[in-house]
């Protein structure tokens, strides 16, 4: 068994992403202006595929995502950007699950300790 | 004149919806053996009053009577039958006279249960004045704010540009209607996932008002729990169902070549769909230990608020999305409404939950209900998360008039890993034993399944697949599989040898002996299919824009896609244009397929209708960009293994009825709580 797990991390650990993978990847996280929510690397409109041949312009130039990101939000505003920035006015959306999610935890686990039973019947 | 009766009837209906409140009030107050009887009137009103409003709009839409501005605006005498018929629901109006209808049709149903019962049932009472008190609202919102049968005052040559609130006031028909929304005619299931999803929306109204009314009544959580069951599957199903739909039907008719965007109206869906499910799941641990009482009551009153909530984020067109149509008062009227909700439900509650709700203690997190506590923690964030990220765009904008966004990547980031984790929730939690799971009997189900896990892998990756999604998702569905495949048999096995049964036999026993149980794993496999299918079709899609000049050929995914010709066809409603592309395997043409663009008279963009070749191995998807001269631009998509994503989300919808259908044999339930 042993053997079969070493063969599986062996086997995930090599991959890179190609300059297509790359632009794709960046492609969904940028939004059309023009159309309904849909990101650059879906929407079939001109304008979408004009945007997608900047960003695989730039990937090709050797631009790294966070520089090609930000290109776009300097030229179009915080609102192109489908993944909101883990800053600013969007940091929070990022951050509210955590409270969520340990309040709820803590919840789970703080009632266990608490030994008298709250409430009966009338 | 449909106009008028139609109106007449929502006006009939929401009278006899405010004496059904009266007198269900008295009825759970003061609860006689007459109650049942003094009910029986209200409640055959509102269902008349929902249909005579129904059937007026049907009528109103298929004789093209152009002076009722809904119609005018929403159909055209070149509309197919079909489009006409599910015009009804295809805009705000006339989609709120479907929710009323189906509302009053889960009264009728429930007041049937109550007239039933031998005795005063002061809870059904309650719940039908709770379901009344729902109903008064709706036929009152379409009497005022969103009245189907407003007549049109200043028509136009197509359309209607004024309209007057009372059907009789003077009205002139315009010329032609405007027809439906372009992407509402492209497909029948236009027809079917409204009804569907709406269906499912309304029937959480049902386990709703009985809370309400064991709350009001200080009568504790069991009983009401235990007689909505029924109602609950079966809107959870509805609802499973009108999400597959929604998500088939986004992909044949949107040609972006996906099920699911986290567009907010689709996110308005989900959100209901993930709270139902922790509800449904929460309450079968109510029914067998008696715990997790006040949860069930938080859970209930959030699935009914999150279904007001996504009335209101798709009717009010306050998020732009691909759902929303118009721009309409009825927006604050949705948000009000959903403020009462909550605030009195959860009001309610807080008053009331020290008297109803007293559980007992989990003895030990490492069981059955500790799994299903987790359960319900992990959804409850899931709907948390999905429920912020929507709505966060809209209220940065109200506070400080700057637009974020907030897309696919924050939802994929955050959904991906609660979903993981619901997945091994899903397969452990079946198999643990209630009250404390010994590690030796929890090691004893999942030893030979992890075996099985461990050579898939090994198979897996040494075939060459190095994506870590497409590696875990078919580890964890080749785990829940084997997982249920394995106490399946060998509780079958026991059973066959035990009575000298064939396999197959024992095996339809031991699913019949607890049909709740066994439904539930069907479901859980359909949702293991699912995730498969996901994990494959996101991670393995093959994707290319190509232009291609008459007679040229171009390969894709192992397939050759010669460019034939382009046509050009006019229908009733529309004028396509497409292209007429051969697939070929192999040096044979294999498939025919015609991509095309549909141009609607009152619409300046084509809506592309993408050709799809389906097969057991994946779907080529075609989707026209454009012409440009002599050459056709187009998107072609390879998606492996798409249809585990229909059948996937179909088995866990159907699998409810396993649960109802199936009778259960006068013997012990086998497998559900088995020591091996």
């Amino acid at each position: 068994m042993v053997a079969l797990v070493g063969v599986i991390a062996v086997g995930l650990l090599i991959g890179d992403p190609t300059p297509e993978d790359r632009v794709q990847a960046i492609g969904e996280r940028i939004k059309c202006p023009v159309c309904q929510g849909e990101s650059i690397a879906t929407s079939p409109s001109d304008t979408a595929q004009a945007m997608m041949d900047v960003v695989a312009e730039k990937v090709g130039l050797g631009e790294s995502d966070e520089q090609i990101i930000a290109y776009f939000q300097a030229s179009y505003g915080t609102g192109i950007l489908l993944d909101p920035p883990f800053s600013g006015k969007t940091l929070l959306v990022w951050l509210l699950p955590v409270p969520a999610l340990g309040g709820g935890i803590w919840m789970m686990l703080a009632r266990r300790r608490v030994s008298a039973t709250v409430g009966g019947r009338p | 004149m449909t106009a008028i009766v139609g109106y007449l009837g929502l006006a009939y209906g929401l009278i006899s919806a405010a004496f059904l409140v009266v007198r269900g009030v008295r009825g759970m107050l003061r609860p006689t053996v007459s109650t049942p009887k003094k009910l029986k009137g209200p409640v055959l009103g509102l269902l008349g009053g929902a249909t005579v409003a129904m059937l007026a709009l049907e009528v109103g839409l298929l004789t093209d009577d152009f002076s009722i501005n809904y119609v005018a605006n929403h159909s055209a005498s070149t509309t197919p039958l079909l489009y006409k018929v599910a015009s009804a629901w295809g805009a705000l109006e006339g989609s709120i006279v479907l929710w009323g209808l189906v509302l009053a049709i889960f009264t009728f149903t429930v007041y049937r249960g109550h007239a039933a019962r031998d005795d005063s049932d002061p809870l059904g009472a309650g719940a039908l004045a709770v379901m009344g008190l729902v109903s008064m609202y709706f036929f009152g919102l379409m009497l005022s704010f969103s009245n189907p049968f407003s007549v049109c005052v200043e028509p136009s040559t197509v359309g209607c540009l004024e309209a007057a609130n009372l059907p009789w006031a003077g009205s002139l028909a315009a010329l032609e209607g405007r027809g439906p929304n372009p992407l509402l005619q492209n497909h029948p299931l236009m027809a079917l996932h409204p009804p569907t999803l709406y269906i499912g929306y309304v029937g959480l109204t049902v386990p709703f008002s009985f809370a309400m009314a064991a709350l009001l009544l200080g009568s504790s959580g069991a009983e009401w729990l235990r007689r909505t069951r029924s109602w609950t599957l079966v809107a959870w199903m509805f609802l499973t169902l009108g999400i597959v739909f929604g998500g088939l039907w986004s992909y044949e008719v949107l040609g972006w070549g996906g099920f699911w965007a986290w567009d907010p109206v689709e996110n308005a869906s989900l959100l209901p769909w993930l709270v139902a499910t922790a509800f449904l799941h929460s309450s079968v641990v109510q029914a067998r230990r008696g715990m997790l009482q006040a949860w069930n009551f938080v859970l209930v009153i959030a699935a009914f608020a999150m279904t007001i909530l996504g009335t209101f984020l798709t009717r009010s067109g306050v998020i732009a999305s691909v759902h929303s149509f118009t721009q309409s008062p009825v927006g604050p009227a949705l948000l009000w409404f959903l403020m009462v909700v909550l605030v009195g439900s959860f009001g309610l509650f807080a008053a009331r939950v020290h008297v109803v709700a007293s559980s007992p203690r989990l003895d030990s997190m490492m069981s059955r209900e500790g799994v299903f506590l987790a359960n319900n923690l992990l959804l409850t964030v899931f709907a948390f998360v999905v429920l912020t990220g929507t709505l966060y765009p809209m209220v940065v904008e109200a506070f400080t008039g700057d637009q974020v966004g907030v897309g696919r990547p924050f939802f994929d980031r955050m959904a991906i890993p609660l979903s993981l984790a619901l997945l091994i929730a899903m397969s452990l939690g079946p198999i643990f034993p209630y009250r404390a799971a010994k590690p030796s009997i929890v090691w004893e189900r999942i030893r030979r399944p992890l075996q099985i896990v461990l050579v898939t892998a090994a198979v897996v990756v040494l075939l060459g697949q190095r994506n870590f999604y497409v590696v875990i998702g078919t580890l964890i569905t080749t785990f829940v599989v084997s997982v249920i495949g394995r106490h399946l048999l060998t509780s079958a096995r026991k059973l066959a040898d035990q009575r000298g049964l064939s396999m197959w036999a024992a095996t339809r026993r031991v699913m019949s002996s607890d049909p709740g149980y066994w439904g539930g794993q069907i479901a859980h496999f359909g949702v293991a299919v699912l995730a498969l299918g996901m994990a494959l079709t996101a991670n393995l899609v093959v994707d290319a824009t190509v232009t291609l000049s008459p007679g040229e050929t171009v390969t894709v995914a192992g397939r050759d896609l010669t460019y034939v010709d382009h046509f050009t066809r006019q229908e009733s409603n529309r004028s396509v244009t497409g292209a007429r592309i051969e697939v070929g395997r192999e040096g044979r043409v294999v498939a025919v397929l015609e991509p095309r663009l549909n141009q609607y008279p009152t619409s300046s963009q084509p809506v592309a209708t993408p050709a799809v070749d389906a097969s057991w191995v994946g779907d080529l998807y075609l989707s026209l960009k454009g012409f440009d001269e002599q050459q056709v631009s187009m998107r072609v998509f390879w998606f492996p293994f798409i249809w585990l994503v229909w059948v996937g989300g179909l088995v866990t919808a159907f699998a409810v009825l396993w649960s109802r259908l199936v009778r259960k044999p006068e013997t012990e339930p086998i497998g559900a709580r088995q020591a091996r």
